[in-house]
């Protein structure tokens, strides 16, 4: 069990401290929950039936969001092949992965969101600072993935390699990546994944997708057409899930 | 004759290990000889194997493999490594790589590392990997990807590996230790065959001492990482490889221990 001894009391005792310490800090009135139903239902009432007439903005707006995920994965990989060997054990001395480690960790804390925030001010409103924050933001797992299958392969291959008088990257080639490929595809569909899902979004701080029609729909009280977009997002959320599971399987 | 391994007082410890694996260790194999390591587990049969080639570092005492001395502290030049082969207890093979992959690969060495990058093998590379897999006896395998062998086939696409290397000295760590008694003997008798017919001197290790005097013309017995008889085939008697695989006696302090 995970609470158990005195580690457990002082675990459980500061979950209950913290739990206490959010309500009496924060402006929880439960009046304003209770009042809240009637408004929420009103809403939801507005939203109601959702505006077909919308399609072409929904399709306009899915297209962008699909073409930010796939450059944006593109590019990720392109920065995470050069990181991920650098952050490996395998490939270089510890006095450079961890550095790289560390930098890798240091991008993954950085929200999407704030990323595509920044770019919008580099590089102006559309899909390209879109394209760049995903890039940037996927790098940071991507990368660490990728030196993970290559420490995770098996050594005597490498060393067999070695014995024969192969140079790093010609091991690389032939005992690492053999071995580390399906994993790579594997965390490659993964991270496509995510980056789709999370670039929903970006259209909100105007980074470009289909998250644009929803931030503009809501600010105009247009909650019927809102609508229709968001059951187009869950959708997609849904189809893009099917599909990586069905991909995935054909790479253990 | 010239000598093909040369080593004198020869000692190392594994990191992190509060004994030495191999310890006053001298022994001479002549070019062109066949011989074979005998010795229990923990002998010291694979670290001695790996140290000769060039895979250790960190020991004291003299060792020189091909006429050049090799260095305690940093691994042989890889100008180099190609002349010592080395087939590995556990074979080694890429699994989800081809048997002709996996061979070829024992050319890697011998190509230009630009060539190698570019995984654009010569014909003559390609002669080279298909005639040890037909003297392998697994020519038919060529495509096979690794995963889908058994045993048997797997450590001929080890040996052939080996061979493509054109090494001048085998080195070979229980090449039969997974094969039964009759695919055994006709791999041993496939590896220091095809050494003698190319010249090079085989080194290898094993638990069976009947095979080691059928296919080696000396015999090295170890334990406890000391040579402990070092003598041609047609003297090795038996009470020398009972000793050699006698029962760890009582150890001091240990357990139980004999009333005397
Ligand atoms: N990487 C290692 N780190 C620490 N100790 C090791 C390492 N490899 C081997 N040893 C130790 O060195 C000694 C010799 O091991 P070695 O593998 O050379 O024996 P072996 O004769 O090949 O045995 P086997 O017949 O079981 O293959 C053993 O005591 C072993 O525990
Ligand atoms: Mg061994």
């Amino acid at each position: 069990m995970a609470f158990r001894g005195f580690g457990g009391i002082a675990t459980s005792g500061l979950i209950a401290a913290a739990i206490l310490w959010s309500f009496a800090t924060t402006d929880v009135e439960f009046s304003r929950l209770l009042s809240a139903g009637p408004r929420i239902a009103d809403f939801f009432g507005r939203m109601f039936p959702p505006d077909p007439t919308v399609m072409a903005e929904i399709k306009k707006g899915s297209a962008e969001t699909l073409r930010i995920a796939i450059l944006g994965t593109l590019g990720a990989v392109i920065l995470s092949v050069p990181l991920g060997i650098l952050a490996s054990e395998t490939m270089v001395s510890p006095a450079v992965f961890r550095p790289i480690r560390t930098l890798l960790a240091f991008i993954r804390a950085i929200p999407l969101i704030l990323v595509a925030m920044l770019m919008v001010g580099a590089v102006g409103l559309g899909p390209l600072p879109g394209i760049i924050a995903v890039a940037f933001h996927a790098t940071g797992m991507l990368a660490k993935f990728y030196a993970e299958a290559i420490d995770g392969v098996s050594r005597a291959p490498i060393a067999a390699l070695e014995s024969a008088g192969a140079g790093p990257l010609v091991r690389l080639r032939y005992a690492i990546w053999p071995q580390m490929a399906p994993v790579v595809a594997r965390d490659t569909i993964f991270r496509f994944e995510l980056n789709l899902r999370e670039s929903l979004i970006l259209g909100i701080v105007g980074a470009g997708g289909i998250g644009f029609y929803i931030q503009t729909y809501v600010r105009s009280f247009q909650y019927d057409k809102a609508a229709s977009v968001t059951i187009a997002v869950v959708v997609m959320v849904i189809a893009i899930e099917a599909i990586n599971v069905a991909l995935r399987r054909r790479f253990t | 004759m010239s000598t093909a391994v040369e080593v004198d007082d020869l000692r190392f410890a594994h990191t992190g290990a509060d004994f030495p694996a191999l310890e006053r260790v001298s022994f001479r194999v002549s070019a062109g000889e066949s011989v074979a390591l005998l010795g229990p587990s923990g002998a010291g049969k694979t670290t001695l194997l790996a140290l000769l080639d060039g895979r250790l570092q960190g020991w004291s005492g003299r060792v020189s493999v091909l006429g050049a001395p090799l260095d305690p502290d940093r691994p042989p030049p890889s100008a180099r490594r190609p002349d010592t082969g080395f087939v590995f207890q556990e074979f080694a093979l890429v699994e989800r790589s081809s048997v002709l992959r996996n061979v070829l690969n024992g050319r890697l060495g011998r190509m230009s590392p630009l060539r190698a990058l570019l995984g654009s093998p010569t014909k003559h590379d390609l002669e080279i990997a298909r005639t040890a897999l037909a003297d392998c006896g697994i020519a038919d395998l060529a495509e096979r990807r690794v995963d889908s062998l058994s045993g048997g086939q797997r450590q001929r696409v080890a040996i052939a590996r080996c061979l493509a290397q054109e090494p001048r000295l085998i080195l070979a760590d229980e090449p039969v230790s997974n094969l039964d008694p009759a695919h055994a003997c006709e791999i041993l008798a496939l590896l220091t065959g095809a050494a003698r017919t190319r010249g090079a001197t085989a080194l290898f290790s094993s638990h069976q001492p009947d095979l080691a005097r059928r296919f080696a013309q000396r015999i090295i017995g170890m334990r406890d990482g000391r040579i402990v008889f070092d003598v041609p085939t047609s003297e090795l008697n038996d009470d020398a490889t009972a000793e050699l695989y006698r029962e760890v006696g009582p150890i001091p302090g240990i357990g139980l221990r004999a009333v005397s």
